[in-house]
C-alpha cells in the first residue's frame, strides 16, 4: 500500500530528533513566526530536519492535527514530540528549558547583526525535507 | 472582520475559570493578538498543552476569520 502522507510525516518525525515544519526554507523563510524560531534553532547549532509547508498546507495542517491536535505552523518536535510554535519556543528559549530538552548547553544570546552575520556563512543546517503530495 | 479585545478575553475567562487574562491587539488591526494568560488549569500541563486550552476557548473566531494570529503565553498562578 503506498504510504500516506500521514505515514510520511510520522517516519519524518521519528527519524529527526529535531524537526521544523515551517512556511519557507531556513534559508527565506517565508512567515516571520517560523524566521523566529529558526533564529532560535541556528543559534543552538544543532543539526535539525526542516519541512517546507507551503506546497501542501491544507494536507500537512490536517494531518498534524491528527497527529497533534495542532495545524498552526511552524511546529517544532523535539523527540517525537511536538514542542510548540514561536511563541513557546521562544519562551523555553529565554527559560533554558530548551537547552535541557535539545540536551546542549545554553548558547550566548548573540547581538541581531551578529546573528544575520552566522546565519550568512554557516551552512550548518541540514537542507530542507521535501514532501510530495 | 475584526474582534474586540475584550470578547476574546471574556471567552478565555469563561473557559478557563478564575484564569488572569490580558489581551493586547499587537498591529492596530484587531486581528494579530497578544494573549497573556495565568490559570490555574495549567498546573501540571506542558507549554503545548496550555496554548491548547487557550486556542480552544477562541477557536470559533479562527475558524470565522475574526483572528489571524494570536499570540500566547501562558503561566501558572502563584
Amino acid at each position: 500500500m503506498e504510504p500516506t502522507l500521514k505515514d510520511k510525516v510520522e517516519e519524518l518525525i521519528r527519524e529527526n530528533p529535531v524537526l521544523l515544519f515551517m512556511k519557507g526554507t531556513p534559508e527565506q523563510p517565508q512567515c516571520g513566526f517560523s524566521m523566529r524560531v529558526v533564529q532560535v534553532l541556528e543559534n543552538y547549532g544543532v543539526e535539525y530536519g526542516a519541512v517546507d509547508v507551503l506546497p501542501a498546507l491544507q494536507p500537512l495542517r490536517e494531518v498534524t492535527a491528527e497527529i497533534s491536535d495542532w495545524q498552526t505552523f511552524p511546529q517544532l518536535y523535539v523527540n517525537g514530540e511536538l514542542v510548540g510554535g514561536a511563541d513557546i519556543v521562544e519562551e523555553m528559549d529565554e527559560s533554558g528549558e530548551l537547552a535541557g530538552l535539545l540536551g546542549v548547553e545554553q548558547p550566548e544570546r548573540p547581538a541581531m547583526s551578529a546573528k544575520q552575520e552566522l546565519k550568512a556563512d554557516d551552512p550548518q543546517q541540514s537542507p530542507p525535507i521535501q514532501i510530495e503530495r | 472582520m475584526a474582534i474586540s479585545n475584550d470578547e476574546v478575553r471574556l471567552m478565555i475567562e469563561a473557559s478557563l475559570p478564575g484564569a488572569t487574562v490580558e489581551v493586547v491587539d499587537e498591529t492596530g488591526t484587531q486581528d494579530h493578538l497578544r494573549a497573556t494568560v495565568a490559570a490555574p488549569q495549567f498546573e501540571g500541563l506542558s507549554r503545548i498543552e496550555q496554548h491548547k486550552l487557550v486556542k480552544q476557548a477562541v477557536q470559533t473566531r479562527f475558524d470565522d476569520g475574526s483572528i489571524h494570529a494570536l499570540s500566547i503565553k501562558t503561566s501558572v498562578p502563584e
